[in-house]
């Protein structure tokens, strides 16, 4: 299925931050919306703020309009405010994205768990990203990092455990 | 005297008890509830039948009118329902209030029954001509042979609809299409931009080749469902 693009992206005034607060604040929740789907169609957990201005998403060639790096690191501040973004170095270069955040992946792993009666059953993680029985499941093949963190919110919550197993680790749901 | 059981058996039935007295309880809490929504929708009924029947009398004392409405208003009831109500509050979050007389014309066919009364183009401008009676909320601004439908405040003068009127080609202007399309100075050309961009109605686009560009969503919106692309429109001379 090819991505569909919003209005705004055709929009020329789109690639520029707008001067009026109302307006601007539209517009950020719009590239947030957009930076979001995008990244959950082609499956991007990174993004690097020196790359993002070529990919297609901040670069519109058909328009000729592109997002300025100023703007760019707006929108991904933004992204960062609203819990789906995450820095990974100081100079705010590479970024983790989560189109889901981790409370919600932790939500859908379990609900799966539960679906299926298996509660109080011990998985490892690779079972659980990347098993047969998950085959189809919104998380299968969720980057292990990503993995990790749904399951420590999950913890949290009280719902589940990370376990230490021979060869890694492992999770046990209630 | 002997001691009341305490056994596992007398708290399991007291529980059990408790169980259906609390159920009954909703039961009857439910049946007052549908009761009083009964009572309420016939009163509401025979209150609109009122309404339509004494139509003259509450036009022509000011005071019942308002009392009338008060009540109204309390409980609910329109007592204006004819079936032609317009909502144009969509429009408020895309375009920052500005939406045009075709798509208007779209939306409130789609958002009506298949059995509803037809609108016209010519009834939503009649509804629009008498929201504005009630204030600036509403406007009607003529550009080429149709109209933008303004449905918020937004003070604009004979200026800002020029250049409306100007924009709606290609879907936006730019300082100096206007200094040359009307014949303006450069600060009066910028000062009504201005006004446009601090009510919401503009977007500005920094990246065009020239000159900045100055982009209304109402009409971009209209010229692409026209499927004209923003190229396209750029191509064509004012």
């Amino acid at each position: 299925m090819s991505f569909e693009w919003p209005w705004q992206y055709n929009f020329p005034p789109f690639f520029t931050l707008q001067p009026n607060v109302d307006t601007r604040q539209k517009q950020l929740a719009a590239w947030c919306s957009l930076a979001l789907s995008y990244c959950r169609h082609h499956k991007l957990y990174t993004l690097d703020i020196m790359e993002a201005q070529e990919t297609p998403v901040f670069n519109n060639k058909k328009i000729e309009r592109k997002l300025s790096m100023e703007a760019i690191q707006v929108v991904f501040e933004e992204l960062r405010k609203k819990g789906n973004l995450e820095w990974l170095d100081k100079n705010k270069s590479r970024s983790l994205v989560m189109w889901r955040r981790p409370e919600e992946w932790g939500k859908l792993i379990y609900q799966w768990v539960s679906r299926n009666g298996m509660n109080n059953s011990v998985f490892t993680l690779y079972e659980l990203a990347n098993g047969d029985d998950t085959e189809g499941e919104e998380f299968h093949g969720l980057e292990d990092w990503m993995l990790q963190r749904s399951l420590q919110a999950l913890q949290t919550d009280g719902k589940a455990e990370i376990i230490t197993l021979d060869d890694g680790k492992g999770v046990k749901f209630f | 005297m002997r001691r009341r059981g305490v056994g596992a058996g007398a708290v399991a039935k007291k529980k059990l008890a408790e169980a259906k007295y609390k159920e009954r309880g909703n039961v009857l809490a439910e049946d007052q509830i549908v009761q009083m929504s009964k009572q309420l929708e016939t009163f509401k009924s025979n209150l609109e039948e009122f309404a339509s029947k004494h139509k003259q009398e509450i036009r022509k004392s000011s005071e019942f009118r308002v009392q009338f409405q008060e009540m109204c208003a309390t409980i609910g009831v329109d007592p204006l329902a004819s079936g032609k109500r317009l909502l144009v509050g969509d429009a408020r979050c895309r375009n920052g209030g500005l939406i045009t007389l075709n798509e208007l014309h779209q939306r409130v066919l789609s958002g009506r029954g298949k059995y509803a009364q037809d609108v016209s183009q010519d009834d939503l401008m009649r509804a629009i001509k008498k929201l504005k009676v009630m204030g600036n909320g509403f406007g009607m601004i003529p550009v080429g042979g149709s109209y933008l439908v303004q449905s918020v405040p937004a003070e604009l003068n004979m200026d800002h609809t020029v250049v409306l009127q100007l924009a709606e080609k290609k879907g936006f202007v730019t300082v100096g299409e206007i200094k040359e399309g009307l014949k303006w100075e450069k600060e009066r050309a910028c000062h009504v931009l201005d006004h446009l961009l601090k009510e919401g109605l503009a977007w500005v686009d920094s990246q065009a080749a020239g000159e900045s560009q100055y982009w209304f969503p109402a009409l971009f919106s209209e010229l692409t469902s026209r499927d004209v692309t923003p190229e396209e429109a750029n191509q064509m001379s004012p």
